[in-house]
């Protein structure tokens, strides 16, 4: 491999103990061998890959033009930022941390606009009262103009808006706003209200692939090695491991216990010695291990799990599919 | 991407040098624009086929998509304007487009101030055709509608004014609302249903009462005006609201009539006589308009045009709001799906929406020059 393989990640905030904890969770070290203060980085046992710390916009830009291979960022960002982002990105998986959604919210005293529906027709009136249209403060433009296009909303100007959003309608600067919220607490205290299907997109932090970057054969096993991790990380972290012993295991219990707890069996049935190792979803496991006691196991010992290594990569596969 | 210049061929010269010799002003307004009046007049769709950039203090500006625009407010900065003025003007404009370079040229005309609507709206007609005549084609196809007939059917129904709006809206931003009107709902059904008792209670009382109730209860909150809307504005919409009640779909019988209306086409004589036989029927008042369309009829066969190939549809608009009248496409009868080759209408609402404190008719076209030059058969 002549160019490294570059993995993007946020460079500053929440974002990046976020994403560095998720790399370390998975056995990914991103260490900064020269210092707390240099942008590029390295994982410790990965040599041929080069760590980027970056702004989550730019990671949005480079991987629209295929500067890096991987990125961590917000989906919000990628589906604002690259039009046709499909074309471009493959977003490999949600990794459960930077959770937000990109939402319309209006005045509080609105209190004859509850869907868009509403917002629509208020839009035209407004228009037809004061000659000239309702303005939406937002940094979101595309992504506004595209759900307002989908609910057939025309009568509305777009007002960009670099920062405090919340604050536009109070400000006299705009009638409504699009933007990012978690609790909906900052809407709240600025006396603003989400439409109630005035969501447009749930958003999370993603680990993203660039299909323009070069995918040759050393970068693709590359990804799969940084994908194996990751996946057998990211199925650990699903289940818990349930082992027991009992005579009284068959095909039936096993088939209720897939059907009512979802577990999976990772090396099949019971022993012929009667033992039984399951992956059970951590909300289900008191349920399980009540119901194996009362077909009769004596011990049903439930465990963390470190890592799940599987022949299928699922992951890659997406990768694969993508790139193709 | 084709970065090659568009430079205008002789014929498009010579087009001007006709146009002006009918009497309009040649003009060449500024390429770059501020951004605000085309996504203002074309909605925020616009945007991501503008080139736009900023200036060092902010504002937003862009290549000019279009010519109507720049030369209606030259026309309001300058010294002349509200006074009849005609102007006519040939340039690249920018608009990123699936196929085809982002920079193409454009001719146009823009009629402004004149009080002969009738007169003025058939020279554009006439003049639109002289340009297809001008590249070889006699006898394209002349799809024509009128905004203000389906505009004074609306105002004049037993609607709510949510329905009107609504009505309104669809006509200028589909193709075909007849096609729409069964999904046509509106959205009554999504008022809270905690509201829906006081909704119902309101119904009933006196609407100056009701409305007052509703202010002082916003008043009460502290909420005086808020995100441009007023306290009032707030309360008509919510009375409103009650009284669509639970119809949440178009009475059927007022379905049936615009419907029947949306049928009526054919050349310009025989549409008139429908339409005068239909408002006649349903005993709507749609004398003013019919009167202007049977004298434009007039203006247009004293021009020489042939009446009979135009094709009327009360259902055709141009999807722009902007538009208030007679509207019109040229089309290459041997290939339509190539798009029109010239286009226009009158647009009297244009230049209050650009800021003038007076009402200025205003009327005019614009001409696709590449595609009229690569006319089949044309030399």
């Amino acid at each position: 491999m002549t160019a490294p393989f570059v993995i993007a990640v946020p460079a500053k905030g929440r974002l990046q103990q976020n994403a560095e904890a998720f790399f370390a969770r998975t056995g990914l070290e991103l260490v900064k061998p020269r210092g707390m203060r240099d942008y590029r980085g390295a994982i410790t046992d990965l040599p041929d890959v080069e760590v980027a710390y970056l702004s989550a916009a730019e990671i949005v830009d480079l991987l629209a033009q295929g500067a890096v291979h991987f990125g961590v960022t917000g989906e919000d960002l990628v589906r604002e930022k690259i039009a046709d982002a499909d074309k471009h990105v493959i977003l490999i998986d949600g990794l459960g941390f930077g959770h937000a959604n990109v939402v319309v919210a209006v005045p509080q005293a609105w209190i004859d606009v509850h869907s868009m529906a509403d917002l629509d027709d208020v839009a035209t009136a407004f228009r037809l009262k004061h000659e000239r249209k309702m303005r939406l403060a937002t940094k979101y433009v595309n992504l506004t103009r595209n759900f307002f296009s989908a609910h057939g909303i025309t009568d509305y100007r777009i007002v960009e808006s670099a920062g405090a959003t919340e604050g536009a309608p109070a400000a006299g600067t705009a009638e409504l706003i699009v933007d990012i919220t978690t609790t909906g607490a900052t809407l709240a205290a600025n006396g603003l209200r989400v439409i109630e299907d005035g969501v447009i997109l749930r958003s999370q932090a993603n680990l993203v692939a660039a299909r323009a970057a070069n995918w040759g054969a050393a970068e693709r096993e590359m990804a799969r090695i940084v994908l194996d991790r990751i996946a057998s990380q990211t199925r650990a972290r699903a289940f818990r491991e349930v082992r027991t012993r009992f005579a009284g295991c068959d095909a039936a219990l096993l088939a209720e216990a897939k059907d009512r707890f979802g577990v999976e069996t990772p090396f099949g049935g019971p022993t012929s010695s009667g033992m039984l190792t399951l992956h059970c979803p951590p909300q289900h496991v008191h349920a399980l291990a009540t119901r194996l006691r009362e077909k009769g196991a004596e011990n049903v010992v439930v465990a963390d799990i470190g890592y799940v290594f599987s022949r299928a990569n699922p992951l890659y596969a997406k990768l694969e599919a993508g790139l193709t | 991407m084709n970065l090659t210049s568009a430079a205008p061929d002789g014929r498009a010269d010579a087009l001007l040098t006709s146009f002006e010799r009918a009497g309009y002003a040649r003009v060449m307004p500024a390429i770059l624009q501020p951004a605000e009046p085309f996504l203002d007049l074309s909605g925020e769709d616009i945007r991501k086929r503008m080139y736009l950039t900023t200036d060092p203090h902010g504002r937003e500006l862009c290549l000019r998509p279009d010519l109507t625009i720049p030369v209606s407010r030259d026309y309001l900065a300058s010294p002349a304007a509200g006074a009849p003025q005609a102007f006519c003007y040939l340039g690249p404009v920018f608009r990123h487009r699936a196929e085809g370079a982002g920079e193409f040229l454009q001719a146009g005309i823009e009629s402004f101030g004149r009080p002969d609507k009738a007169a003025a709206d058939a020279e554009m007609l006439a003049l639109g055709l002289e340009a297809t005549a001008h590249y070889g084609l006699d006898a394209p196809d002349i799809r024509v509608g009128d905004v203000a007939l389906f505009s004074a059917l609306i105002a004049a129904l037993d609607l709510a004014p949510a329905w009107k709006r609504r009505l309104i809206k669809d006509f200028n931003h589909k193709t075909s609302l007849l096609q729409d009107l069964d999904r046509l709902a509106i959205s009554a059904s999504h008022a809270r249903p905690e509201y829906q008792g006081v909704l119902a209670a309101l119904a009933g009382s006196d609407p100056k009462a009701a409305h007052a109730l509703v202010t002082d209860l916003l008043s009460i909150a502290g909420i005086t005006a808020v995100g441009g809307r007023s306290v009032g504005e707030i309360a008509d919409r919510f009375l409103e609201q009650s009284a669509l009640g639970a119809q949440t779909s178009l009475p059927r019988e007022t379905r049936a009539l615009i419907e029947k209306f949306l049928a009526i086409g054919g050349d310009p004589d025989e549409a008139a006589a429908d339409l005068r036989a239909f408002a006649r029927e349903v005993r709507i008042a749609l004398d003013a308009p019919l009167d202007l369309f049977e004298s434009r009829t007039g203006f247009l066969a004293a021009r020489g045009v042939d009446v009979g190939r135009i094709r009327f549809s009360t259902a055709f608009g141009r999807g722009l709001d902007y538009y208030t009248g007679f509207v019109f496409e040229l089309y290459d009868p041997s290939a339509p799906a190539a798009g029109q080759l010239v286009a226009g209408g009158r647009y009297d609402g244009l230049l209050t929406r650009l800021g003038s404190a007076s009402a200025i008719s205003a009327v005019g076209f614009a001409v696709w020059i590449e595609r009229l030059a690569q006319l089949r058969g044309a030399p």
